[in-house]
This record gives structure tokens, C-alpha cells and sequence, in this order.
């Protein structure tokens, strides 16, 4: 009853008891915080390109380049369960053989609430390119900001901080820059 | 120190050690139970898996817990952090989805109305990389909704390291399954 190997056990259990209990009142207290994150979106130009692709030496492929600005205020989805944000632009559209698109050419990932309220105005970071190589006949694109709650323990979230009002056509192709 | 035990062990007599063999198989028996029970509920082949790499870091780190789930029906978004398994492939890799292709299958001439979630391409990166995955997709230009073992809903820290160190150090997995079984054999009660 009193053997070291009891102590030993009992001691162990409690304590893992006591830190699973407290993990999960950490996980459920996300719930409790009510976030308002606002922010905007302007997309300020949109190029498509035609290149070479980058698997296969004499493909073409077509580029899309987009600069954009984004002003927003993300501060209120840091709470003490906040590990971090990750922050990323979405295009979405439809292309001329029907296949509904979303593609990610912008992200970034925000660790300190300090850094959560952002004025950034920039370019597309991953080549932005469709499945059929072509963005003639695609629908208009619509651009959102999104955001993906990251905790320290729980469940994962994600959420719309801004969006582009309206959708962006594609412009023609173009052999090179003028 | 050992002769102790073995007296108790002794004393306790032979069906007593077979009770407690039968105690411990029927403990790792509910384990194994509750794991495929819940890979069941989630659909997918491992609901829980441990972080190996840290392609995802500052998001996931080696020895992270993550839950999964693979909801059959519904469609993956950009942004959803996926687990996946190419053919070919030893260990499954935990990357974000950084771009979805919804492809309209036309199947014996006829245009499906709407697409459809199997039909899906993929492509996903880590948080951590510079590069998008399509150098790990073994020759394949996207990934496939077959590939996909999970999506990540839930997160432990540190708690999946216990099996990362069992790896690296196979001496410390013999140790503790042999401790274990020690004491569960001699364990009077």
C-alpha cells in the first residue's frame, strides 16, 4: 500500500490528471474571447505573363502578378491561447474548362501582437499560375484576406479579415514587359 | 535486487502471473481499441500522428500532437494544414494547402454538373519552406484527394516527443516496455 512503486504512481497520476484538466480549460477558453478583426483589401493591378514553366524546360506557361494593399487590424485574435496567426491572400475563380480555383499568393505569419495591426503593400510571393497553363476565359477573380488562429493548445480556426469588393478580371497575356 | 521480486513472484504463483499477463494485453487491447475506434469516427487511417519534422515550425515542432479528421464529403480549403502520404513514400508529411483545383470530370462523354471532392488537386507547402511540395510528390504535378490522410483540427504540444526520443534511442523503448511489463507482472494488487 505503501510501496515506493504506489507513491510513485499515485503521484504521476495526479499530476498528468491536473495538466490534461488544465490543458483542456486552455483549449476551451478559446471559445470564451469574442475577436473582431477588420482590415481592407485593394488589389491595385493585376499582369499575366507568359513564361517558362518550372518543371518542364519548354512548356509555356502563364504568370499572374498582383500587387496589392492591405491595411488591417488583427490585434483583437491575440489572446493568452494565441500562438500565432498565419495571414494569407486568396484568389478565386473559375477558369475557361470549369475548374474552381483558390490559390494562396500571399501569406505571412504574425507572432506578436504588435506585428497584428498591418499596412503592407506588396507583390505575389508564390508564382501564380492556373492548372491549364492559360487564364484566358477565366471568370473575374475575387481576392480575400484570411487568417488561420493557430493556438497553444486546441482547436484550430480560421476566418475572413477583409475582402476585395467585387471581382478583378484577368488581362490578356503578354510576351513581355513594356 | 531482482532476488526480492522473483520471491514475491514465486509466492504469487502461476495463475496470478497469468491474470496480470491478461491484464496488461487487455490494457493495450482498449488502446488500440480507442485509436482505431477513432480513426472510425474521423475517417481517416491515423487520427492522431506526431510531428517529425519541422518544416512547420514556428507552427508545429518535432513532438507535436495533432488530431486529424477527413471528413468525407467535403471538399479541402487553402489554409486547411493536411497530412499526406504519397505511394512510395515512407513517412507522412504534415503541409499547409496552398492552392485547390475543383477539376469537372466528364465521364462517358457526359459533364458532371458540379465537381466533386475526390476529383480535387492540391498543392501544399510548408510553413517553414521557401518552396512549394511538388519536388515531394514523387513525379506527380499535384496531389491527389487519395493521397490526404487528415486534415489538422486539434493541437497538443510536446506531448508526441515520448515516441520521437523511443526512435532515436531504441535502448530506452526496450527499457520502458521491459520495465513496464516487470512491474505489471510483480504488481500485487
Amino acid at each position: 500500500m505503501h510501496s515506493i512503486y504506489a507513491r510513485v504512481n499515485n503521484v504521476s497520476a495526479t499530476i498528468s490528471t491536473i495538466v490534461m484538466v488544465l490543458l483542456g480549460a486552455m483549449a476551451l477558453s478559446s471559445f470564451v474571447f469574442n475577436p473582431h478583426p477588420t482590415g481592407s483589401l485593394e488589389v491595385t493591378s493585376v499582369k499575366v505573363f507568359a513564361g517558362e514553366t518550372r518543371r518542364y524546360p519548354h512548356r509555356r506557361q502563364e504568370y499572374a502578378f498582383v500587387t496589392f494593399n492591405i491595411t488591417a487590424d488583427l490585434s483583437s485574435l491575440f489572446n493568452w491561447n494565441t500562438k500565432q496567426l498565419f495571414v494569407y491572400l486568396e484568389a478565386e475563380y473559375t477558369n475557361a474548362k470549369g475548374v474552381r480555383n483558390e490559390v494562396v499568393f500571399w501569406d505571412r505569419i504574425v507572432r506578436r501582437k504588435e506585428d497584428a495591426v498591418m499596412a503592407v503593400s506588396g507583390k505575389n510571393k508564390y508564382p501564380f499560375r492556373d492548372v491549364s497553363a492559360k487564364f484566358k476565359g477565366s471568370t473575374a477573380a475575387n481576392y480575400t484576406l484570411k487568417y488561420n488562429l493557430m493556438p497553444f493548445v486546441g482547436i484550430l480556426t480560421y476566418g475572413e479579415a477583409a475582402r476585395v469588393m467585387g471581382p478583378i478580371e484577368f488581362p490578356l497575356a503578354r510576351e513581355r514587359v513594356e | 535486487m531482482f532476488s526480492e521480486e522473483l520471491k514475491t513472484l514465486r509466492k504469487l504463483g502461476f495463475r496470478h502471473l497469468l491474470l496480470q499477463t491478461l491484464n496488461f494485453a487487455s490494457v493495450l487491447a482498449s488502446g488500440l481499441m480507442i485509436y482505431k475506434g477513432l480513426g472510425l469516427i474521423t475517417n481517416t487511417e491515423s487520427p492522431i500522428v506526431v510531428v517529425l519534422s519541422g518544416s512547420m515550425e514556428p507552427a508545429f515542432h518535432r513532438g507535436d500532437i495533432l488530431f486529424l479528421v477527413n471528413p468525407p464529403n467535403a471538399r479541402y480549403e487553402i489554409g486547411d494544414i493536411t497530412v499526406y502520404k504519397i505511394p512510395g513514400q515512407d513517412i507522412p508529411i504534415v503541409h499547409r494547402i496552398l492552392e485547390t483545383h475543383d477539376v469537372v470530370k466528364v465521364v462517358n462523354g457526359v459533364r458532371e454538373a458540379k465537381p466533386r471532392p475526390e476529383n480535387q488537386l492540391i498543392l501544399t507547402k510548408g510553413d517553414n519552406n521557401y518552396l512549394d511540395d511538388v519536388e515531394l510528390y514523387q513525379g506527380l504535378d499535384w496531389l491527389e484527394r487519395k493521397h490526404i490522410v487528415g486534415k489538422v483540427r486539434g493541437f497538443l504540444p510536446y506531448v508526441g516527443y515520448v515516441t520521437i526520443a523511443m526512435n532515436d534511442f531504441p535502448q530506452l523503448k526496450c527499457a520502458l516496455l521491459g520495465g513496464l511489463g516487470l512491474l505489471a507482472l510483480v504488481q500485487r494488487e
